[in-house]
Protein backbone atom coordinates (compact mmCIF):
# COMPACT_ATOMS: atom_id res chain seq x y z
CA UNK A 1 0.00 0.00 0.00
CA UNK A 2 1.31 3.38 -0.87
CA UNK A 3 0.68 6.12 1.60
CA UNK A 4 0.48 9.48 -0.07
CA UNK A 5 0.81 12.40 2.30
CA UNK A 6 -1.41 15.26 1.27
CA UNK A 7 -0.10 18.78 1.50
CA UNK A 8 -0.89 20.29 4.90
CA UNK A 9 -3.41 23.13 4.63
CA UNK A 10 -1.97 26.62 4.82
CA UNK A 11 -2.33 28.62 8.01
CA UNK A 12 -5.01 31.28 8.13
CA UNK A 13 -3.16 34.55 7.56
CA UNK A 14 -2.62 36.73 10.60
CA UNK A 15 -1.11 40.15 10.86
CA UNK A 16 0.44 42.73 13.11
CA UNK A 17 -2.53 44.76 14.27
CA UNK A 18 -1.03 48.26 14.39
CA UNK A 19 0.70 47.90 11.04
CA UNK A 20 -2.46 46.47 9.55
CA UNK A 21 -4.50 49.39 10.87
CA UNK A 22 -2.19 51.86 9.16
CA UNK A 23 -2.02 49.91 5.93
CA UNK A 24 -5.65 48.96 5.60
CA UNK A 25 -7.18 52.37 6.09
CA UNK A 26 -8.48 53.71 2.81
CA UNK A 27 -6.79 50.99 0.75
CA UNK A 28 -9.97 49.06 -0.01
CA UNK A 29 -12.17 52.07 -0.75
CA UNK A 30 -11.08 55.65 -0.02
CA UNK A 31 -14.67 56.77 -0.54
CA UNK A 32 -15.92 54.39 2.15
CA UNK A 33 -13.27 55.63 4.59
CA UNK A 34 -14.34 59.23 3.90
CA UNK A 35 -18.00 58.34 4.49
CA UNK A 36 -17.04 56.69 7.78
CA UNK A 37 -15.15 59.80 8.87
CA UNK A 38 -18.11 62.06 8.17
CA UNK A 39 -20.46 59.56 9.89
CA UNK A 40 -22.65 59.37 6.80
CA UNK A 41 -26.00 57.58 6.55
CA UNK A 42 -27.15 56.18 3.22
CA UNK A 43 -26.32 53.62 0.57
CA UNK A 44 -23.01 53.14 -1.25
CA UNK A 45 -23.45 51.50 -4.65
CA UNK A 46 -20.37 49.82 -6.06
CA UNK A 47 -19.88 47.68 -9.15
CA UNK A 48 -20.22 44.34 -7.35
CA UNK A 49 -22.54 45.23 -4.50
CA UNK A 50 -24.13 47.69 -2.12
CA UNK A 51 -23.21 48.82 1.41
CA UNK A 52 -25.78 50.41 3.74
CA UNK A 53 -24.32 52.88 6.23
CA UNK A 54 -25.71 54.45 9.40
CA UNK A 55 -23.57 57.06 11.21
CA UNK A 56 -20.53 55.94 9.26
CA UNK A 57 -20.87 52.28 10.20
CA UNK A 58 -21.86 49.48 7.84
CA UNK A 59 -25.17 47.94 8.91
CA UNK A 60 -26.04 45.80 5.89
CA UNK A 61 -24.49 44.64 2.62
CA UNK A 62 -25.77 43.02 -0.54
CA UNK A 63 -24.03 41.61 -3.60
CA UNK A 64 -25.21 39.63 -6.63
CA UNK A 65 -22.19 37.40 -5.97
CA UNK A 66 -23.30 36.40 -2.46
CA UNK A 67 -26.50 34.72 -1.15
CA UNK A 68 -28.76 37.25 0.55
CA UNK A 69 -29.68 37.18 4.23
CA UNK A 70 -33.09 35.86 3.17
CA UNK A 71 -31.47 32.95 1.30
CA UNK A 72 -29.31 32.05 4.30
CA UNK A 73 -32.24 32.25 6.75
CA UNK A 74 -34.67 30.25 4.60
CA UNK A 75 -32.23 27.65 3.21
CA UNK A 76 -32.28 25.31 6.19
CA UNK A 77 -35.92 25.36 7.15
CA UNK A 78 -35.51 27.93 9.90
CA UNK A 79 -37.81 30.39 8.20
CA UNK A 80 -40.28 30.01 5.36
CA UNK A 81 -39.87 32.19 2.31
CA UNK A 82 -43.24 33.91 2.71
CA UNK A 83 -42.39 35.07 6.22
CA UNK A 84 -39.09 36.47 4.94
CA UNK A 85 -40.80 38.34 2.09
CA UNK A 86 -43.40 39.79 4.47
CA UNK A 87 -40.68 40.97 6.84
CA UNK A 88 -38.74 42.49 3.96
CA UNK A 89 -41.79 44.19 2.45
CA UNK A 90 -42.86 45.71 5.74
CA UNK A 91 -39.25 46.34 6.86
CA UNK A 92 -40.16 44.68 10.14
CA UNK A 93 -37.41 42.96 12.12
CA UNK A 94 -39.92 41.81 14.76
CA UNK A 95 -41.77 39.84 12.09
CA UNK A 96 -38.70 37.60 11.72
CA UNK A 97 -38.53 37.06 15.47
CA UNK A 98 -42.23 36.12 15.58
CA UNK A 99 -41.63 33.47 12.92
CA UNK A 100 -39.09 31.40 14.79
CA UNK A 101 -35.84 33.26 14.12
CA UNK A 102 -34.13 33.80 17.48
CA UNK A 103 -32.22 37.06 18.05
CA UNK A 104 -28.97 35.06 18.24
CA UNK A 105 -29.54 33.35 14.90
CA UNK A 106 -30.59 36.62 13.27
CA UNK A 107 -27.42 38.35 14.49
CA UNK A 108 -25.12 35.45 13.53
CA UNK A 109 -26.66 35.21 10.08
CA UNK A 110 -26.78 38.97 9.50
CA UNK A 111 -23.13 39.50 10.44
CA UNK A 112 -22.07 36.53 8.28
CA UNK A 113 -24.09 37.84 5.32
CA UNK A 114 -22.74 41.36 5.87
CA UNK A 115 -19.06 40.42 5.79
CA UNK A 116 -19.78 38.01 2.94
CA UNK A 117 -21.51 40.51 0.64
CA UNK A 118 -19.07 43.28 1.61
CA UNK A 119 -16.13 41.11 0.53
CA UNK A 120 -17.53 41.13 -3.01
CA UNK A 121 -18.86 44.69 -2.89
CA UNK A 122 -15.37 45.90 -1.96
CA UNK A 123 -13.61 43.95 -4.71
CA UNK A 124 -11.60 46.15 -7.07
CA UNK A 125 -14.00 47.69 -9.58
CA UNK A 126 -13.76 49.40 -12.93
CA UNK A 127 -16.41 52.00 -12.20
CA UNK A 128 -16.53 54.61 -9.40
CA UNK A 129 -18.90 54.08 -6.49
CA UNK A 130 -21.97 56.27 -5.94
CA UNK A 131 -23.31 57.28 -2.53
CA UNK A 132 -26.90 58.26 -1.91
CA UNK A 133 -27.60 59.90 1.42
CA UNK A 134 -30.79 58.60 2.96
CA UNK A 135 -32.51 56.69 5.71
CA UNK A 136 -31.34 53.69 7.70
CA UNK A 137 -31.73 50.09 6.50
CA UNK A 138 -34.46 48.17 8.33
CA UNK A 139 -31.94 45.77 9.88
CA UNK A 140 -29.59 48.58 10.92
CA UNK A 141 -29.80 47.76 14.62
CA UNK A 142 -28.84 44.09 14.36
CA UNK A 143 -25.04 44.29 14.11
CA UNK A 144 -23.34 47.50 12.86
CA UNK A 145 -19.71 47.02 11.81
CA UNK A 146 -17.03 49.77 11.85
CA UNK A 147 -15.63 50.49 8.38
CA UNK A 148 -12.03 49.93 9.53
CA UNK A 149 -12.91 46.43 10.77
CA UNK A 150 -14.64 45.62 7.49
CA UNK A 151 -11.71 46.83 5.37
CA UNK A 152 -9.15 44.88 7.42
CA UNK A 153 -11.26 41.73 7.27
CA UNK A 154 -11.71 42.11 3.51
CA UNK A 155 -7.92 42.32 3.04
CA UNK A 156 -7.41 39.34 5.34
CA UNK A 157 -9.93 37.33 3.34
CA UNK A 158 -8.18 38.12 0.07
CA UNK A 159 -4.89 36.95 1.59
CA UNK A 160 -6.53 33.78 2.93
CA UNK A 161 -7.81 32.75 -0.51
CA UNK A 162 -4.44 33.55 -2.07
CA UNK A 163 -2.69 31.37 0.53
CA UNK A 164 -4.93 28.39 -0.08
CA UNK A 165 -4.69 28.43 -3.88
CA UNK A 166 -3.44 31.42 -5.84
CA UNK A 167 -5.62 31.16 -8.97
CA UNK A 168 -8.63 33.54 -8.68
CA UNK A 169 -10.26 32.08 -11.81
CA UNK A 170 -11.90 29.47 -9.55
CA UNK A 171 -14.07 32.16 -7.96
CA UNK A 172 -16.07 33.25 -10.97
CA UNK A 173 -16.00 30.58 -13.67
CA UNK A 174 -18.02 27.39 -14.29
CA UNK A 175 -16.16 24.53 -12.64
CA UNK A 176 -15.51 20.90 -13.46
CA UNK A 177 -14.35 17.98 -11.36
CA UNK A 178 -10.83 16.82 -12.04
CA UNK A 179 -9.34 13.40 -11.65
CA UNK A 180 -6.24 13.67 -9.50
CA UNK A 181 -3.55 11.03 -9.23
CA UNK A 182 -4.15 10.36 -5.55
CA UNK A 183 -7.47 11.81 -4.45
CA UNK A 184 -7.31 12.91 -0.81
CA UNK A 185 -10.22 12.37 1.58
CA UNK A 186 -12.69 15.25 1.40
CA UNK A 187 -14.28 16.63 4.60
CA UNK A 188 -18.09 16.62 4.55
CA UNK A 189 -18.60 20.35 4.01
CA UNK A 190 -16.22 20.35 1.09
CA UNK A 191 -17.84 17.17 -0.21
CA UNK A 192 -21.22 18.94 -0.38
CA UNK A 193 -19.60 21.64 -2.52
CA UNK A 194 -17.76 19.10 -4.67
CA UNK A 195 -20.98 17.18 -5.32
CA UNK A 196 -22.44 20.28 -6.99
CA UNK A 197 -19.51 20.93 -9.33
CA UNK A 198 -20.93 19.93 -12.70
CA UNK A 199 -19.36 22.05 -15.44
CA UNK A 200 -22.22 24.57 -15.35
CA UNK A 201 -22.47 25.89 -11.81
CA UNK A 202 -20.21 28.66 -10.54
CA UNK A 203 -19.18 29.28 -6.94
CA UNK A 204 -22.10 31.64 -6.30
CA UNK A 205 -24.65 29.11 -7.63
CA UNK A 206 -23.28 26.45 -5.31
CA UNK A 207 -23.35 28.86 -2.35
CA UNK A 208 -27.02 29.70 -3.02
CA UNK A 209 -28.04 26.06 -3.34
CA UNK A 210 -26.30 25.12 -0.11
CA UNK A 211 -27.48 28.27 1.68
CA UNK A 212 -23.93 29.08 2.73
CA UNK A 213 -21.99 32.32 2.52
CA UNK A 214 -20.26 32.67 -0.86
CA UNK A 215 -16.86 33.34 0.72
CA UNK A 216 -17.07 30.04 2.65
CA UNK A 217 -17.79 28.32 -0.65
CA UNK A 218 -14.77 30.02 -2.22
CA UNK A 219 -12.61 28.76 0.66
CA UNK A 220 -13.88 25.23 0.10
CA UNK A 221 -13.46 25.45 -3.68
CA UNK A 222 -9.91 26.79 -3.43
CA UNK A 223 -9.04 23.92 -1.06
CA UNK A 224 -10.58 21.49 -3.54
CA UNK A 225 -8.61 23.14 -6.35
CA UNK A 226 -5.40 22.89 -4.31
CA UNK A 227 -6.14 19.19 -3.80
CA UNK A 228 -6.59 18.83 -7.57
CA UNK A 229 -10.27 17.89 -7.35
CA UNK A 230 -11.74 20.92 -9.07
CA UNK A 231 -10.62 23.10 -11.95
CA UNK A 232 -11.99 25.78 -14.22
CA UNK A 233 -13.81 24.47 -17.27
CA UNK A 234 -11.70 25.34 -20.29
CA UNK A 235 -13.56 26.13 -23.51
CA UNK A 236 -13.21 23.24 -25.99
CA UNK A 237 -11.53 25.35 -28.66
CA UNK A 238 -8.54 26.13 -26.44
CA UNK A 239 -5.22 24.39 -26.70
CA UNK A 240 -5.92 20.92 -25.45
CA UNK A 241 -3.86 18.61 -27.61
CA UNK A 242 -5.12 15.07 -27.60
CA UNK A 243 -1.83 13.73 -26.30
CA UNK A 244 -2.21 12.93 -22.65
CA UNK A 245 -5.46 14.84 -22.22
CA UNK A 246 -6.86 12.02 -20.15
CA UNK A 247 -3.59 11.26 -18.39
CA UNK A 248 -3.83 12.19 -14.70
CA UNK A 249 -0.08 12.84 -14.52
CA UNK A 250 -0.31 15.34 -17.34
CA UNK A 251 -3.26 16.95 -15.55
CA UNK A 252 -1.15 17.20 -12.39
CA UNK A 253 1.71 18.87 -14.25
CA UNK A 254 -0.71 21.33 -15.81
CA UNK A 255 -2.09 22.20 -12.40
CA UNK A 256 1.41 22.83 -11.09
CA UNK A 257 2.14 25.01 -14.11
CA UNK A 258 -1.11 26.95 -13.64
CA UNK A 259 -0.40 27.47 -9.96
CA UNK A 260 3.11 28.73 -10.69
CA UNK A 261 1.79 31.11 -13.32
CA UNK A 262 -0.83 32.41 -10.92
CA UNK A 263 1.72 33.17 -8.18
CA UNK B 1 -29.53 35.95 26.31
CA UNK B 2 -30.37 37.69 23.06
CA UNK B 3 -27.18 38.27 21.10
CA UNK B 4 -23.47 37.71 20.54
CA UNK B 5 -22.23 40.33 23.02
CA UNK B 6 -24.53 39.13 25.81
CA UNK B 7 -23.35 35.57 25.24
CA UNK B 8 -19.69 36.60 25.44
CA UNK B 9 -20.24 38.73 28.56
CA UNK B 10 -21.94 35.76 30.19
CA UNK B 11 -18.89 33.66 29.32
CA UNK B 12 -16.65 36.16 31.10
CA UNK B 13 -18.54 35.56 34.35
CA UNK B 14 -16.98 32.10 34.60
CA UNK B 15 -14.29 31.96 37.30
CA UNK B 16 -10.86 32.51 35.77
CA UNK B 17 -12.13 33.75 32.39
CA UNK B 18 -9.51 35.99 30.75
CA UNK B 19 -10.97 36.50 27.31
CA UNK B 20 -13.57 35.09 24.96
CA UNK B 21 -14.55 35.30 21.33
CA UNK B 22 -17.10 33.99 18.89
CA UNK B 23 -15.18 32.69 15.90
CA UNK B 24 -16.22 31.60 12.41
CA UNK B 25 -13.90 28.66 11.80
CA UNK B 26 -14.24 28.61 8.02
CA UNK B 27 -13.27 32.23 7.41
CA UNK B 28 -11.30 32.92 10.63
CA UNK B 29 -13.48 35.96 11.40
CA UNK B 30 -14.02 37.04 15.02
CA UNK B 31 -17.75 37.82 15.15
CA UNK B 32 -17.36 39.22 18.65
CA UNK B 33 -14.66 39.52 21.28
CA UNK B 34 -14.49 40.40 24.97
CA UNK B 35 -11.77 40.58 27.65
CA UNK B 36 -8.05 40.17 27.05
CA UNK B 37 -6.84 38.72 23.77
CA UNK B 38 -4.67 35.58 24.04
CA UNK B 39 -1.37 36.37 22.34
CA UNK B 40 -2.06 40.11 22.36
CA UNK B 41 -4.51 40.44 19.48
CA UNK B 42 -8.10 39.19 19.26
CA UNK B 43 -8.20 38.94 15.48
CA UNK B 44 -4.96 36.97 15.25
CA UNK B 45 -6.12 34.69 18.06
CA UNK B 46 -9.43 34.15 16.26
CA UNK B 47 -7.70 33.15 13.03
CA UNK B 48 -5.47 30.70 14.90
CA UNK B 49 -8.36 29.26 16.91
CA UNK B 50 -10.28 28.85 13.65
CA UNK B 51 -7.45 26.78 12.24
CA UNK B 52 -7.49 24.48 15.27
CA UNK B 53 -11.29 24.19 15.19
CA UNK B 54 -11.28 23.35 11.48
CA UNK B 55 -8.72 20.59 11.90
CA UNK B 56 -10.76 19.07 14.73
CA UNK B 57 -14.07 19.41 12.88
CA UNK B 58 -12.90 17.95 9.58
CA UNK B 59 -11.06 14.82 10.71
CA UNK B 60 -13.17 11.68 10.72
CA UNK B 61 -11.08 10.12 13.47
CA UNK B 62 -12.38 12.66 15.99
CA UNK B 63 -16.07 11.91 15.40
CA UNK B 64 -18.15 9.59 17.63
CA UNK B 65 -17.54 5.89 17.14
CA UNK B 66 -21.08 5.04 16.08
CA UNK B 67 -20.86 7.77 13.47
CA UNK B 68 -24.60 7.48 13.02
CA UNK B 69 -25.91 10.92 13.76
CA UNK B 70 -25.46 13.62 11.18
CA UNK B 71 -24.26 16.23 13.65
CA UNK B 72 -22.16 18.74 11.81
CA UNK B 73 -19.47 19.10 12.99
CA UNK B 74 -19.29 15.75 14.82
CA UNK B 75 -17.04 17.28 17.48
CA UNK B 76 -18.41 19.09 20.58
CA UNK B 77 -15.40 20.90 21.90
CA UNK B 78 -11.61 21.18 21.76
CA UNK B 79 -9.60 21.68 24.94
CA UNK B 80 -6.00 22.82 24.96
CA UNK B 81 -3.95 23.42 28.07
CA UNK B 82 -0.61 25.02 28.83
CA UNK B 83 1.32 25.89 32.01
CA UNK B 84 -0.89 28.82 32.98
CA UNK B 85 -4.12 28.59 31.01
CA UNK B 86 -6.77 26.55 29.24
CA UNK B 87 -8.16 27.30 25.81
CA UNK B 88 -11.63 25.84 25.22
CA UNK B 89 -13.36 25.88 21.84
CA UNK B 90 -17.04 24.96 21.87
CA UNK B 91 -18.79 24.35 18.55
CA UNK B 92 -22.15 26.10 18.30
CA UNK B 93 -24.77 23.64 17.02
CA UNK B 94 -27.03 25.32 14.47
CA UNK B 95 -29.82 24.08 12.25
CA UNK B 96 -28.40 26.31 9.54
CA UNK B 97 -25.04 25.66 7.97
CA UNK B 98 -22.89 27.96 10.06
CA UNK B 99 -19.37 27.22 11.22
CA UNK B 100 -19.16 29.08 14.51
CA UNK B 101 -17.49 28.24 17.82
CA UNK B 102 -17.21 29.89 21.21
CA UNK B 103 -13.61 30.38 22.27
CA UNK B 104 -12.77 30.83 25.95
CA UNK B 105 -9.34 31.63 27.40
CA UNK B 106 -9.24 30.50 31.02
CA UNK B 107 -6.63 31.10 33.73
CA UNK B 108 -5.43 27.79 35.08
CA UNK B 109 -4.99 29.01 38.67
CA UNK B 110 -8.61 29.96 39.31
CA UNK B 111 -10.45 28.42 36.37
CA UNK B 112 -12.60 25.31 36.62
CA UNK B 113 -12.32 23.37 33.37
CA UNK B 114 -15.26 21.04 34.00
CA UNK B 115 -17.56 23.90 34.90
CA UNK B 116 -16.39 25.96 31.93
CA UNK B 117 -17.03 23.08 29.57
CA UNK B 118 -20.57 22.57 30.81
CA UNK B 119 -21.43 26.27 30.83
CA UNK B 120 -19.98 26.88 27.36
CA UNK B 121 -22.17 24.09 26.02
CA UNK B 122 -25.24 25.67 27.60
CA UNK B 123 -24.34 29.11 26.28
CA UNK B 124 -23.67 27.87 22.76
CA UNK B 125 -27.09 26.26 22.75
CA UNK B 126 -28.85 29.31 24.15
CA UNK B 127 -27.19 31.58 21.60
CA UNK B 128 -29.07 29.87 18.79
CA UNK B 129 -32.18 28.64 20.61
CA UNK B 130 -32.83 31.95 22.34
Amino acid sequence: MTVVASTPPPRLPVRDRQAALREARGVVSPMLTRLADERATGVLHREHGTLHLVDGRVVHAESPLAPSLGTLLTAHGGLDATAWRDAEDTADEAHLLRHGVTPGVLELTQVSALYDAAYFALAPSSTPGRFRYGGAHWLAAVHPVPVDDLERETLRRRALLRHIWPDPAIDGAPLVRADPVAAPAVPSRQAAVLARVDGVRKAVDIARELGRPAFHTLVHLRRLAAAGLVCVRTPPHQDHPSDGAGDPYVALLKRVRDALEAL
Amino acid sequence: MPGIDECLLETMRLPGARGAALVDWTSGLALGTVGDPPGGDHETAAAEAAELARLAAEQQAFGPEDGGDAADPPVEDVILSNRDSYHVLRFVPTSFDSSVCLYLWLARSDGNLALARIRLGEMAERLVLG
